[in-house]
């Protein structure tokens, strides 16, 4: 009898789909029920049975890198990953499917987020690490956030931001670990939360007017304290 | 009424006459004189020819020049003035050493009734004043008797003569037959000499005499220095008499009175003279000529003990003037260049430390000495050269990472990748950057060495092998070998196999068979197509 009422239960536990405590049948005698162990969903089987979909809007400027680099995005993607991947031409979007053997739930997120973040303007190889880190993070501010800077000064900002042959933009890459792309007056920074901190302030510094030299300073400092 | 001058020639009437016009003179009120009168000026003429008569006889050049004084109303007082004097002015010297030579000699009669005419005279003299020649003919005969009384022999002014004046003017009114004033001054100036030593009449009439010579300025300063002689010589004479003049008090002898006292008047007199200082030498000492016999006197009377008292109070003044004066500069204390007199201090042996030690007289000797210490010193080879203290570093010196301006090689993903091989142990540390350096250095020596070694051909020494990939030229090996030729040689870098560029078994033209031939021609002909497609049409063979 109480095994019958544990199966019971259990049934019932499994078609509700959600794994939590089950209410206690106040019927069943003085001894507790044990707890069910469940595993976890596949990907598969959460929302019903049907994959799910993200979907990639592609930007016109980067419609040909996305081309020369396909290869180089499909494969980490599909391979290890395990999540379909195709380019609609018409929409001018990347699309992402679930597969049946999808091992992780969060595999489809990263992948989006790996496929936007080479959109946003950041090389393969820096994307990747989206792939294989989980607290990477991509966060974007517009200059105009910061200050609001019109016609020369606000070009003036963006050449402060980039330095002399992308020296003070790697500069600043180099010693947080992070990676920047700057794109006309949008900013994306590629890296973990401390990181992207430091770099947020020190391109908010540059914008505001400060010069490369004290950036860098203050920069040193605080790599320095990063790589203890 | 009017007196007629000329007529009368009976001297006795005349006399008689004379006496007259003085007695009304005397008699007449003294306001009246303030305004002219003939009346008194007629009486004040006969009262002077009266006078001028009596003393003519007595004048030296006899016969006198003017044997009667021609005072009649045509000549005014200057003239009569005039005659007066001529009279006067040998007969005063004169009457003057016969005074003194009856000074000298004992009096034969007390003195006071001789004072009488003089003091009657005197009264009357005093109203006089606005008669300036009868007033002066009146003073000069006063100071005969005067000179009597006040041991004065010095000239005395106008003002001195006005002074006794007016001090018997004062004192006649207490005066009676019994009782004269003068008299009275006399016997108590007498008494203070016995017993103070003389000085007290003389301080007395001093007194009086600065009271009244307020306006006179000459004289003040004469009467100073007189006053300060008297009150010396009167302390002097306190100490000295004491005990004599205790003496004389209680019991007055005979030849205390007349002849010691007389004595010691005259001593008074002389000492008064003497003008003897024991002050500074501001003051001249004075002695009176005539006098010096007076002086072995006067020392024969003062004993042993006097003399040392003295001295001992000159001594006792010296040192108490040396004590109230500003004393010199070097006894006060803190003196600057401004409190003394200029150069001053050059010429006193001023003694003060001095913290400066002395600069080395250099001799002989010393420059010896100090040659022979540099010799030994270096022959030991002990310097004492600054050596320069060596910093010992308290900590490893601090790796400053570089800021890397250039785009990094490795992506994000392979910087994580290093970092977790890294932890995990499975790559080897990455090179720091002081590692860098050294690999740096050690290559730059190793070049430097080669180079070095390349200048002696002895010691050859190869290329250190880096390994590295790097371009070979085919360069003649000998310029990358010997720097100086000694041979020449064609030797190449490369080995022929390196040259070549090719695959396969090579075959020449002969060795080939019939079916490689034919392979070598549809290669050949395939090529050839290849590269010639694109050639336009129009240029393409059919």
């Amino acid at each position: 009898m109480e095994v019958e009422r544990t199966t019971a239960t259990a049934a019932t536990a499994g078609a509700g789909g959600s794994s939590g405590e089950m209410a206690v049948d106040h019927t069943a005698g003085p001894v507790s029920a044990e707890k069910p162990r469940f595993g976890a969903l596949m990907p598969s089987e959460m929302s019903g049975g049907r994959p799910q979909f993200r979907k990639v809007p592609v930007p016109q400027h980067r419609f040909a890198p996305l081309k020369r680099c396909w290869m180089e995005i499909y494969a980490p993607v599909y391979e290890h990953m395990k999540i379909d991947i195709r380019m609609n031409l018409k929409a001018r979007r990347v699309e992402l499917k679930t597969r049946q053997d999808t091992p992780d739930v969060s595999n489809l997120q990263k992948c989006a987020d790996f496929v936007h973040a080479f959109m946003l303007g950041f090389d393969i190889a820096d994307a990747v690490a989206l792939l294989r880190l989980d607290d990477l993070y991509v966060d974007s501010f517009e200059i105009k956030d910061v200050k609001t800077l019109r016609g020369e000064h606000l070009s003036r900002a963006i050449g402060r931001l980039s330095g002399k042959g992308g020296k003070t933009k790697y500069a600043i890459e180099n010693s947080t670990r992070t990676r920047i792309a700057i794109a006309d007056t949008k900013i994306h920074i590629l890296g973990s939360f401390v990181n992207i901190k430091v770099a947020r302030d020190s391109l908010c510094s540059l914008i505001l007017g400060s010069p490369a030299g004290k950036v860098y300073s203050k920069l040193r400092a605080v790599s320095a304290r990063l790589a203890e | 009424m009017a007196m007629d001058l000329d007529e009368p020639l009976d001297a006795a009437a005349v006399a008689e006459m004379g006496e007259a016009a003085l007695q009304r003179l005397c008699d007449a009120d003294p306001a009246l004189f303030l305004s002219p009168s003939a009346d008194l000026a007629a009486a004040a003429r006969a009262a002077s020819r009266h006078i001028y008569s009596s003393l003519a006889p007595l004048s030296p050049a006899q016969p006198p020049p003017f044997p009667s004084l021609l005072a009649g109303p045509a000549f005014d007082a200057e003239q009569i003035w005039s005659q007066i004097e001529l009279l006067d002015r040998p007969l005063l010297p004169h009457l003057r050493r016969q005074l003194r030579r009856l000074e000298q000699q004992p009096p034969s009669q007390p003195q006071p009734p001789l004072e009488k005419p003089a003091v009657a005279e005197r009264e009357q003299s005093e109203e006089e004043d606005g008669e300036g020649s009868e007033s002066e003919e009146l003073k000069e005969e006063e100071e005969e008797e005067e000179l009597e009384e006040t041991d004065d022999v010095e000239e005395m002014g106008d003002d001195y003569e006005e002074e006794e004046e007016l001090d018997g003017r004062e004192r006649k009114g207490v005066e009676d037959k019994f009782l004269k004033i003068d008299e009275m001054a006399e016997f108590l100036d007498r008494g203070d000499e016995e017993e103070y030593g003389g000085g007290a009449k003389r301080g007395e009439k001093k007194a009086k005499k600065n009271w009244m010579e307020s306006d006179d300025e000459d004289e003040e300063d004469e009467d100073g220095d007189e006053d300060d002689e008297d009150e010396d010589q009167l302390d002097l004479e306190d100490f000295e008499d004491d005990d004599e003049e205790a003496e004389g008090a209680g019991e007055i002898m005979y030849k205390d009175f007349f002849e010691k006292g007389h004595k010691k008047e005259a001593k008074k007199k002389d000492g008064y003279t003497k003008k003897v200082q024991f002050k500074d030498e501001a003051h001249e000492i004075e002695v009176d000529g005539s006098e010096d016999d007076d002086d072995g006197n006067d020392e024969q009377v003062l004993s042993t003990h006097e003399k040392e008292r003295l001295k001992m109070r000159a001594k006792i003044e010296q040192m108490e003037k040396a004590n109230l004066d500003p004393s010199t500069w070097t006894m006060r204390g803190e003196v600057t260049s401004s409190n003394r007199p200029k150069n001053s201090a050059l010429e006193v042996d001023l003694d003060f430390e001095h913290n400066v030690r002395p600069a080395p007289v250099i001799t002989e000797e010393v420059t010896a000495s100090l040659e022979e210490m540099i010799k030994k010193r270096i022959a030991e080879g002990q310097f004492d050269d600054v050596e320069k203290p060596s910093i010992v570093p308290s900590k490893a010196p601090k790796e400053h990472k570089e800021l890397d301006e250039s785009k990094s090689k490795k992506g994000l993903a392979e910087l994580y990748e290093d970092d977790y091989a890294q932890k995990a142990g499975l790559a080897p540390a990455p090179l720091s950057i002081s590692d860098e350096l050294k690999k740096e250095g050690s290559a730059l020596f190793k070049r430097i060495c080669l180079k070095l070694d390349a200048l002696s051909h002895f010691h050859f020494a190869p290329k250190p092998v880096i390994e590295d990939m790097s371009v070979q030229a085919n360069v003649p090996a000998l310029a990358m070998e010997e720097i100086a030729p000694v041979a020449v040689s064609d030797a190449a870098m490369l080995a022929p196999e390196e040259i070549f560029e090719g695959k396969g078994d090579i075959k020449e033209e002969g060795e080939l068979t019939q079916a490689e031939r034919k392979r070598r021609r549809a290669n050949k002909k395939r090529k050839y197509a290849g590269s010639h497609k694109e050639r336009p049409a129009s240029l393409q063979k059919d």
